[in-house]
């Protein structure tokens, strides 16, 4: 039950970590958290990389250590990046595609398959769906960079993976 | 071990090379591209490092002598120009995608994982390798020529990334290996025979590099008998059977996976290990 209990808060906490190059979308809403175990020695969170090379995994890792720790109360806190399982861009929620809109990045597409090329992305400036695809790699390796046709401005969007 | 450090150290020598576009790419999308690439194989290097050394991937990647790596020649090769580097992008990465989607179903469980992580990533390289081939080869004259001789000179190296594993029996025995190299390599070879033949480009096949080197003597079979071809790290015997691409023979001259390299390994693996020699133990 006191396990239970601390996990939750566990969550909670970490609802309030956010992505370091995406400052407006929680890490949980990312997806990337897979698992809160909580016993009277440690408390551990795993976690998934959204890709393999994200150079942000080890800031990520911190701002857990740090919004875990005074939950800790002697426990050892040990975050972990977990390599077996792939992370995988339908595990972004609702609230965190908003956010990215806001934010000026196209959310990812439904996956299809293998399918890459996501034919219509909407603009997240102006809504329309008279966009072009234009680089497959932007800024980081989760972002493409893709013009809107209609307000003229280039956009990013998050990669489908 | 000899198959996980072939698959990583291609990975990671082939990023590397990639890497050293960066900030030199006439166009910025396709410097970010290297650069991207570069980045995802290092991590993938990395990914399969851990498998078998959890804390001690700094000592594997950059703690061996150039005799222990285990990449095939292809992927040491210096960049030269834009054609070279994305001739080589082009085959490494079509190659690539045969092995990755092969050992999804090794028994070897960490190893299996790690390629269904590592395949969702690995089709953005393989989108902007065919992207760039075909936009290339159906372009101008002087770039599709360029491309064609690029891919010449690449493709007779690009076949050793499927030179066999030392100990290649024991893997496929036990199902570390579902697929043999010589198996992957047909199937390569008949994708990439077929994509040639889509853009017109299928003489880079009958040209491989062995029979550009001496005097060219067609036969009735259609076979390419050459003379005065070079010793040293040439793989030959392509040939094309019933409509289909193959390779026939041994990889004489190959030697990658077995720690035999070119002399353009040495200034690769000074320049890639050199910080790591002057400070051992040293982290960001």
């Amino acid at each position: 039950m006191v396990a239970a209990t601390l996990e939750a808060r566990v969550r909670a906490a970490l609802e309030e970590v956010y992505d370091p190059e995406i400052p407006v979308v929680r890490i949980t809403d990312l997806g990337i958290v897979e698992d809160v175990r909580a016993s009277d020695a440690a408390i551990e969170v795993d976690l998934l990389p959204t890709f393999t090379g994200c150079p942000a995994l080890d800031a990520i890792r911190e701002d857990v250590e740090r919004a875990v720790a005074p939950l800790a109360e002697g426990r050892e806190v040990r975050v972990t990046f977990r390599r077996d399982l792939a992370w995988t861009s339908d595990r972004i929620s609702e609230r965190a595609r908003e956010a990215m809109k806001e934010y000026g990045l196209a959310p990812p597409g439904e996956r299809r398959g293998l399918t890459l090329v996501q034919i219509r992305v909407a603009c997240p400036y102006c809504g329309s769906l008279d966009t072009a695809h234009d680089s497959t790699f932007g800024p980081t390796l989760c972002r493409d960079i893709r013009y809107c046709n209609a307000c003229r401005n280039p956009f990013e969007g998050f990669k489908p993976k | 071990m000899n198959l996980l450090l072939a698959l990583a150290d291609d990975e990671l020598i082939i990023g590397h090379r990639m890497s050293e576009w960066t900030g030199w790419v006439p166009y910025v999308e396709e410097d970010l591209a290297f650069s991207s690439i570069a980045q995802d194989e290092m991590a993938h290097a990395r990914l399969l490092y851990e498998i078998v050394s959890a804390t001690g991937v700094d000592t594997l990647a950059l703690g061996r002598q150039p005799h222990e790596y285990r990449n095939a020649v292809i992927c040491e090769r210096p960049n030269r120009d834009y054609a070279y580097t994305l001739a080589r992008h082009f085959l490494y990465d079509t190659a690539d995608a045969v092995r990755v989607e092969a050992l999804r179903a090794s028994s070897w469980k960490e190893l299996a994982e790690a390629f269904d992580v590592v395949t969702l990533e690995e089709r953005y390289h393989l989108e902007h390798a065919r992207t760039w081939f075909r936009r290339i080869a159906n372009g101008p004259v002087e770039a599709r020529a360029k491309l064609t001789t690029a891919l010449q000179d690449v493709i007779g190296e690009a076949l050793s990334l499927f030179e066999p594993i030392p100990g290649e029996d024991a893997l496929l025995a036990d199902g570390t290996m579902p697929r043999a190299s010589s198996e992957m390599l047909a199937a390569w070879l008949t994708q990439v025979g077929r994509e040639l033949e889509e853009v017109g480009l299928e003489r880079v096949l009958e040209l491989a590099p062995e029979a550009r080197i001496g005097e060219m003597v067609p036969t009735s079979s259609g076979a390419i008998e050459a003379e005065g071809s070079s010793p040293t790290l040439r793989v030959p015997g392509l040939q094309r059977v019933d409509g289909q691409w193959v390779h026939v023979g041994e990889f004489e001259g190959a030697g990658g996976r077995s720690g035999r390299h070119s002399p353009d390994f040495a200034a690769l693996w000074d320049e890639m290990t050199g910080l790591y020699r002057a400070h051992p133990g040293a982290t960001w």
